[in-house]
C-alpha cells in the first residue's frame, strides 16, 4: 500500500500560441489549457504503481479556478482525491514560492510515501520545482525517471541522461520527476469520466496553508521578471519561388557565398 | 542579504569544453564587476591549469572522493558550504541534466533564485544585477529576470557562449577544496552506456530535416539523399519521431527534443510551430522547403523556398553535384 501525491501544472496549450505580428504580442484567447505532458505521465504512473500495489493517489494542483478542470482529468485517470491550491496571493510564485505552497500541502497532507510530478512544465520548462520542493520537505530527489519500480519501504528508477541511463534506489518517502518515455497516459473511459466527477476534491487558500505573505507570490519570489518580451526572428526572409530548376542552384550559389557550404 | 558582500563569478560545468563557454561568458561579467572568476572542478590538476589558461583567475578543485561521481546530495552539500564560506555574487552552472538537478535544489538551500538556461546575461547599468534572459511560453517569448538573492544562478545551455583562446601564460591559483558531505539519500547502482539510436545532431555543421510534409516512410530516402550531398545529417520535427516513430526520439529538433546550432539547418515539409523553431533558432543560416506560401517557418527563415519537396530537394542534390563541377 502506497500513498502517492502526484503534483500537476495546467498550462496553455504551447501548440495553439501563435504570435500577432502587427501587435507583437502573443495570442492566447481560445487556447486550450491542458495538464503539462510529462505531470500526465506522472499521473499515469501513481496509477500503474496503485494498480500493482494498492493504496492511494492525491493530486495536487497550484493554479487558478479553472485548474479543477486538470483535476478532474486527473481523478478520472485513476486518481482517488484532488486538492486545489488557489488564491491570488498565489499569482506572482517563481520556482521557491510555488514550493512553499506545495510544501505547505504536502505538510498538511501527510503521511505519503511518494511525490511525483513531471521533469518540468511545458510552458515555463524550467525543471525546478521538483528538486525545490524536495529540498524543502527534506526529501531524495531523483530526476527524469524512465522506469520507476516499487519495493516495499524502497523504489528502484532507471534515471535518463544524456549519455547514460543510471539505476539508483532510495528509501520512501521520495520526490521522483518523470520523462514522457516513461508511459503513455491512458484515455479514461467515459464510465471513468463519470465517476470521477464523485472523487473527493478539496480547496485550499493560502490561510488554510498557514503560509505568511513573504512566503508566496510575487513578494516570497526570489526572481523578478522585469519585462517580457515577444520573441522575433532576425532572419533574412529571402523568398525563392518558380522552377525549381532555376532557383536550386541560386539558392546553392548563395549558401556558398555566405560559407555555409562547401563545394565538395 | 546585503550584494556588498557576496564577489565573484563562478562557474562550474561537467564538461571541459562547456566549462570553457561558461569561463568566456564569465570573464566578461567578472571584468565588468571588478571581480575574480573562479571555476570549480572535480577534475585533475591538469584540466584545472586548462582553466586558468583560459580565463579562471582562480579554480576550487574538489578532490574528496566522494565528489570523484557527480550526485546531486553531495553536491547539493558541497557547493553550498562553498558558497557560504566564500559568498560569490555570480554562479553559472552548466545547464546540462545533472546541472539542472543540482541547481534548484542548490539554490533552494542557499534561498536564492536560479534562471534556467539563461540565453543571454548581461550587467544592468548600475552593475548590480545579472540581467538573465530565458525563453518561456514554448519559445514566444523572452522574460528578462533578474535574482533578489545572493549568489545569482543561471544554468546555462552549451553551445551558447564563446570561449577563450588559450593562454599558456596566464597565471592562477589552485585551491584545493574539501567541503563536508553527507553520504547521499539516493544510492546510485549502476551506469549504463546509452547507445545512441540515431547521429549526435549537436555537433553537426549542416542538418538536412524533415517534417510531415514527407508524405511515406519510403520517402526519407530523398531527404538522405540530400544530407548526404551537403555533407549534413539528418533530423526531424516532433511528430515524426514521437508519433510515426519514422526516427528514433535523439533525433528530433524541437524545445522538447534536441536543440541544435549548426552552421546551416534546412527544413524539408516543416510548418514552423514554435515547439520546432525553439529547437534551431541557433542555427546560422536556415533554409526551409515548404508548398504552403503562409507556412509559419518562413518568417523564421533566411531563404524560403515555396515549392513541393518532392521536386525542389532533387533539384537541390543536382545543383550540388553541379557545383563541384564549376
Amino acid at each position: 500500500m502506497v500513498h502517492i501525491i502526484v503534483l500537476t501544472k495546467q498550462v496553455l496549450q504551447t501548440e495553439g500560441l501563435r504570435v500577432d505580428k502587427a501587435t507583437k504580442t502573443i495570442v492566447t484567447q481560445g487556447v486550450p489549457k491542458v495538464i503539462s505532458e510529462s505531470d500526465k505521465n506522472a499521473i499515469e504512473e501513481a496509477v500503474r504503481i496503485k494498480e500493482k500495489h494498492g493504496g492511494k493517489i492525491t493530486v495536487i494542483t497550484m493554479g487558478s479556478p479553472d485548474a479543477k478542470e486538470a483535476l478532474r482529468e486527473a481523478l478520472a485517470m485513476g486518481a482517488d482525491e484532488g486538492y486545489l491550491l488557489t488564491d491570488p496571493l498565489f499569482e506572482g510564485s517563481d520556482a521557491h514560492a510555488t514550493a512553499n505552497v506545495l510544501a505547505a500541502a504536502l505538510t498538511k497532507i501527510l503521511d505519503y510515501d511518494l511525490v511525483l510530478c513531471g521533469a518540468y512544465s511545458e510552458d515555463l520548462y524550467a525543471f525546478q520545482v521538483g528538486p525545490r520542493l524536495a529540498e524543502v520537505c527534506n526529501l531524495p530527489q531523483i530526476t527524469y525517471a524512465a522506469k520507476i519500480t516499487v519495493d516495499g519501504t524502497k523504489v528502484t528508477v532507471e534515471r535518463d541522461l544524456e549519455n547514460e541511463r543510471q539505476i539508483v534506489e532510495a528509501k520512501l518517502p521520495c520526490l521522483i520527476s518523470v520523462i514522457r518515455e516513461i508511459n503513455e497516459p491512458r484515455l479514461p473511459t467515459l464510465m471513468a469520466i463519470m465517476a470521477a466527477s464523485k472523487k473527493p476534491m478539496t480547496t485550499w487558500a493560502a490561510a488554510d496553508l498557514s503560509l505568511g505573505p513573504d512566503e508566496l507570490g510575487f513578494n516570497g519570489a526570489l526572481i523578478e521578471t522585469l519585462r517580457s518580451t515577444v520573441a522575433v526572428g532576425d532572419r533574412k526572409r529571402v523568398i525563392l519561388q518558380g522552377e525549381v530548376k532555376e532557383i536550386a542552384p541560386k539558392l546553392i550559389q548563395a549558401l556558398v557565398q555566405e560559407g555555409v557550404l562547401k563545394a565538395s | 542579504m546585503m550584494s556588498g558582500e557576496h564577489k565573484g563569478v563562478w562557474i562550474y560545468a561537467e564538461a571541459q569544453q562547456h566549462a570553457y563557454e561558461l569561463l568566456g561568458k564569465g570573464r566578461q561579467l567578472a571584468d565588468k564587476l571588478g571581480a575574480e572568476l573562479s571555476a570549480l572542478t572535480n577534475g585533475t590538476e591538469e584540466e584545472a591549469q586548462g582553466y586558468i589558461q583560459r580565463g579562471a583567475d582562480k579554480v576550487l578543485l574538489l578532490s574528496d572522493s566522494a565528489l570523484k561521481v557527480f550526485q546531486v546530495d553531495t553536491y547539493t552539500d558541497a557547493f553550498s558550504e562553498l558558497v557560504a564560506e566564500r559568498k560569490p555574487d555570480v554562479l553559472l552552472i552548466g545547464a546540462t541534466r545533472n546541472g539542472l538537478d543540482l541547481a534548484p535544489r542548490l539554490a533552494e538551500r542557499l534561498k536564492t533564485g536560479c534562471v534556467t538556461e539563461a540565453s543571454k546575461l548581461e550587467l544592468d547599468a548600475e552593475g548590480s544585477f545579472v540581467l538573465m534572459d530565458r525563453l518561456t511560453l514554448g519559445g514566444n517569448v523572452v522574460e528578462t529576470q533578474i535574482c533578489r538573492a545572493k549568489p545569482q544562478i543561471a544554468t546555462v545551455p552549451k553551445g551558447l557562449f564563446s570561449s577563450l583562446p588559450q593562454n599558456a601564460t596566464r597565471k592562477g591559483e589552485v585551491i584545493m577544496v574539501q567541503p563536508k558531505t553527507k553520504p547521499p539519500s539516493v544510492k546510485l547502482l549502476e551506469t549504463r552506456p546509452k547507445v545512441a539510436k540515431g547521429v549526435r545532431l549537436t555537433d553537426a555543421p549542416v542538418i538536412v530535416s524533415f517534417g510531415r510534409g514527407v508524405r511515406k516512410k519510403e520517402d526519407i530516402a530523398i531527404v538522405e539523399q540530400l544530407a548526404t550531398a551537403v555533407g549534413g545529417v539528418m533530423s526531424c520535427s516532433r511528430p515524426i519521431a514521437e508519433d510515426l516513430h519514422w526516427l528514433p526520439e535523439d533525433q528530433y529538433v524541437g524545445l522538447s527534443g534536441v536543440k541544435v546550432s549548426p552552421k546551416l539547418y534546412v527544413a524539408c515539409g516543416i510548418s514552423g510551430q514554435i515547439q520546432h523553431l525553439t529547437g534551431i533558432r541557433n542555427s546560422r543560416t536556415i533554409v526551409s522547403i515548404n508548398n504552403d506560401p503562409k507556412a509559419p517557418i518562413f518568417e523564421f527563415s533566411d531563404y524560403g523556398v515555396v515549392a513541393d519537396l518532392y521536386q525542389m530537394i532533387p533539384a537541390l542534390i543536382e545543383a550540388v553535384k553541379n557545383l563541384g563541377k564549376t
